[in-house]
């Protein structure tokens, strides 16, 4: 565990210097699958410019649980946003998409989960973007791809169509019950990250030879490159793969099973100590000796398996969650309640790690925000601002990065290829607001 | 429908086909892949196999346990057909690390390498001599990175409890929002599935891999910039809990606890399952004009007044969402998924609103989906030709680019397999040392 390498991790994280730093990064994103994916890059210190269309931007600054709005901020909007800058881009415009061209000019990774050729349409393509900088690394993010049949018919996606499509959901439900939809947007999450992983990789070769490249995700393929065995498995025996509520058939025995007061708790013990940590604990150790459930392969076949989680679910029926924590504890076996989103963001564990995080923000004031999960001893990733309005850096981007003069800037507003948010709640900043904090420039 | 020029150009030139003889973003780069009974280890390493880097994966000499780790006990030319999945690039060596001597042999490979991936408990490795803090005086290029349940540190990291995936589901609030909503006056007993849900995939262990893969990448990046190493912390509960996108927030705002909403979205509205004749379709309209591209392309735009409806707030109401669902559900049981689908695709040609149109996905089964000719063709599904498995389907391909593809070589080696050709390569072990090593048990 290193110790000392960790020593104070919380506490020193913001004196130490970020991994991507000095990387710049341009996003034309909306949704979750775009800006996710930029999120992580900004949260490990790339400099991330997010164009929105103004004066509305991204449409998920609309989309708030049963209607509720954090500090007069989109609720979900916060957490794939972080340490963004903000410009409010028309790139509709000729003026917007020459505005665009200077920054492409200038950066090392271009995001856009556009339909396909929508870029292209808008005079920054890749096609487009490569002749003024061909190191540049240009990732498009979409449904299923830039080409094949369902790109041909511009078809829409969403993160729950890859669900439903890629059979991820018909996987995760129970057998001869409807197909449930997680209620994460996990392809879109999980094809941001698994992008990265690319973009990163790109970067490197780019590091060694000098050359850029275009990279093309679907969400849907991201997906269903996670459900390991299920594919091998149709291919090998002819068979449908088919769904198992939440029991894994891979690991035996793990589920979840109800305790005494209808709490649920999640169990694993599958390898041979932690099977016989289990039915020590269960006072039937002889079970691990049983020849139905002595050998992992043995005991994962249909009816064993289905026996030994009869034993189980049984014993723990008769038992609370703590109790069985406990034993698990003890005995060296796996076992949780099933945490409520309470349990995350109060649990002591992950604040003293500084997973669950507090944010200190000029607009949205004090709050908790789950930091970057991958812990860097020496350059340690971190939120240090939150979001903002439409167009709200649009000052310090023009200034700061295009050396644009008052003049210049003006012009742009003028032409209506920069703008900033409407009076529209999750657009504009909290009413509070006193017209200058969070700003960088231009704050009279 | 004619393709645009765009696609074309961009398929002849990042088509996995041509994957092979393009250069690899990763191949300069070597890994030692220490994974104990841990997938989320397994697929990181994959990730930068694909890229091809030179992956050492290490095993005992009884070979891991998650290779046993396989649904209904099923094996496929004697291995686990979850490992089989992600052994892919991989040369697969014997190590037995509870021998010191076995340790300095990984402090040799360690002083060659570029990445450790370990899933060992914390403190495992320090207590064995071979932690970060020894290796990184040995290499101090090494980039030591540690995927366990709860992290190196804080008051979980000194747990007994191993890591599993359904744990990290579990414990990640993602289970216990996810699933049927109880009917009513029904209880556990009469709906055993109207419970909290888990994914079926193993998906809180690869989004915890997936994430180191990231962070070794990124810190691969630092290390070109300053020439230092550094060690890398992952716990598996946190990298999945991280990818919520609202929950956390709406408790400590208000402090709701969000609770299972079925196949509806809490936070959005048109975005759902639906139910068709043949099965159910995703919907989704998360701008008004595709909320009223549907009801217009089930013919409701007068009926549900469409024209009027000014903004989607009204819509996700946690009533008004249970309400419209009803309605919508209604409609979309007078068709079939095809003919969902096809109404939604001809509507962005000739609807009132086109080129706006509503989202409309089928449902559909692993089965449906390995056999879609969209996937086909884009090479997801390319069986690959394994020298020592014959011919596997493995999801791969799952990015295209243009430079350095990703690329299946082979799919998974037995136990020990490169114990030869590794040995040779890194330490200079020949047959005679390899024959006393595996002898005395080291190897």
């Amino acid at each position: 565990m290193a110790e000392g390498t960790w020593k104070d991790y919380r506490e020193k994280k913001h004196s130490k210097p970020l991994p991507l730093q000095g990387i710049r990064v341009l996003e034309v994103c909306t949704l979750v699958l775009g800006p996710s994916g930029t999120g992580f890059l900004s949260r490990m210190g790339a400099e991330v410019i997010k164009c929105e269309m103004p004066p509305l931007g991204d449409t998920l600054r609309s989309l708030v649980p049963f209607g509720y709005w954090f500090r007069e901020q989109c609720t979900s909007f916060i957490r794939p946003n972080p340490n963004k800058y903000w410009l409010g881009l028309d790139l509709h415009k000729a003026e917007g998409q020459e505005v665009f061209r200077e920054l492409a000019a200038k950066a090392d990774i271009i995001e856009e989960n556009q339909r396909p050729g929508v870029m292209e349409r808008w005079n920054v393509g890749y096609r487009q973007i490569k002749e003024i900088n061909p190191d540049i690394i240009y990732i498009s993010k979409t449904g299923f791809g830039q080409w094949g049949q369902y790109a041909r018919e511009n078809r829409p996606s969403n993160d729950g169509a890859a669900q439903a499509m890629s059979g991820y959901a018909w996987m995760s439900s129970f057998p001869g019950q409807r197909p449930i939809k997680s209620r994460l947007y996990i392809c879109d999450s999980y094809g941001a990250l698994i992008g990265e992983v690319a973009v990163l990789a790109a970067l490197h070769y780019r590091e060694r030879t000098g050359k850029g490249q275009f990279i093309e995700l679907s969400q849907c393929e991201s997906i269903m490159r996670t459900m390991s065995w299920v594919w091998p498995y149709q291919h090998v025996t002819g068979r449908p793969a088919m769904p198992a509520g939440n029991r894994d058939v891979s690991i035996c025995p793990a589920d979840t099973f109800r305790c005494s007061d209808d709490m649920f708790l999640a169990l694993a013990a599958p390898n041979p100590q932690e099977f016989r940590g289990l039915c020590i604990a269960m006072e039937r150790p002889e079970l691990a000796d049983d020849p139905r459930f002595a050998d992992h392969l043995t005991r994962l076949q249909e009816e064993n398996a289905t026996e030994i989680l009869r034993i189980v679910a049984d014993w723990v029926r008769t038992k609370t969650p703590e109790e069985i924590e406990g034993l698990a504890e003890k005995h060296g076996f796996a076992a949780s309640r099933l945490y409520t989103i309470k349990d995350v963001v109060e649990d002591r564990h992950f604040r003293e790690r500084g997973f669950v995080t507090e944010v200190d923000d000029p607009l949205l004031g004090e709050f908790l925000d789950y930091e970057f999960p991958v812990m860097m001893s020496k350059s340690p990733p971190r939120v240090s601002w939150s979001i903002r309005p439409v167009g709200f850096d649009n000052e310090y981007v023009m200034t700061h990065r295009l050396g644009k003069s008052e003049d210049d800037i003006k012009q742009l507003y003028e032409c209506g290829a920069l703008g900033k948010w409407a009076d529209v709640l999750g657009r504009r900043p909290p009413s509070g607001w006193d017209g200058k904090a969070g700003l960088i420039m231009a704050r009279d | 429908m004619e393709e645009p020029a765009w696609a074309d150009w961009i398929r002849e030139r990042d088509h996995p086909k041509t994957a092979g003889s393009r250069a690899e973003a990763l191949g300069d780069i070597t890994v030692l892949d220490l994974s104990s009974k841990n997938f989320a280890g397994c697929y990181c390493s994959s990730m930068l196999a694909e890229f091809g880097a030179e992956v050492l994966r290490v095993e005992p000499p009884e070979g891991d346990f998650i290779r046993a780790c396989t649904p209904y006990g099923i094996l496929h030319e004697g291995e686990g057909l979850n490992y089989l999945s992600e052994g892919r690039n991989k040369f697969h060596i014997t190590l037995n690390l509870g021998k010191p001597e076995a340790r300095e042999i990984l402090k040799g490979l360690a002083a060659q390498a570029d990445v450790l991936i370990e899933t060992y408990r914390p403190g495992v490795m320090d207590d064995w001599g071979v932690g970060y803090e020894e290796l990184r005086k040995i290499n101090p290029r090494l980039i030591f990175a540690s995927i366990t349940a709860y992290g190196q540190f804080g008051p979980l990291s000194l747990s007994r409890m191993p890591d599993y995936d359904n744990i990290v589901q579990a414990r990640s609030a993602a289970q216990y929002d996810t699933g049927e909503i109880m009917p009513e006056g029904k209880s556990y007993d009469e709906c055993p599935w109207a419970i909290p849900t888990k994914a079926g995939p193993w998906i809180g262990w690869v989004e915890a891999g997936t994430f180191m893969a990231v962070g070794i990448l990124a810190a691969l990046h630092w290390r070109e910039m300053t020439g230092e190493g550094q060690a890398l912390d992952v716990a598996c509960v946190e990298a999945y809990a991280s990818i919520e996108d609202w929950a956390a927030v709406w408790y400590q705002g208000a402090g709701v606890i969000n609770e299972r909403f079925g196949s509806l979205n809490t936070a959005g509205w048109l975005y759902c399952f639906a139910p068709t004749k043949d099965g159910a379709v995703f919907l989704g309209g998360l701008r008004l004009e595709m909320w009223q591209a549907f009801a217009d392309m089930v013919g409701k735009w007068d009926e549900w007044g469409a024209a009027s409806w000014k903004d989607l707030s009204l819509f996700t109401e946690k009533e008004e969402q249970l309400k419209w669902a009803s309605l919508v559900f209604a409609e979309t049981s007078k068709y079939t998924n095809e003919e969902l689908v096809g109404m939604s695709v001809e509507y962005a040609r000739k609807g009132r609103l086109a080129p706006i149109t509503p989202v409309v996905a089928p449902v559909c089964s692993p089965e449906e989906a390995i056999h879609d000719a969209n996937w086909l063709d884009r090479g997801i599904f390319a069986p690959v030709k394994d020298p020592v498995y014959g011919e596997l389907i493995v999801a791969q391909a799952q990015y295209k680019m243009t430079e350095t593809p990703i690329r299946t070589k082979w799919v998974c080696r037995p136990v020990g397999y490169d114990n030869e050709h590794i040995y040779l390569k890194y330490m200079g072990f020949g047959p005679l040392r390899l024959k006393e090593l595996k002898e005395a048990g080291i190897l």
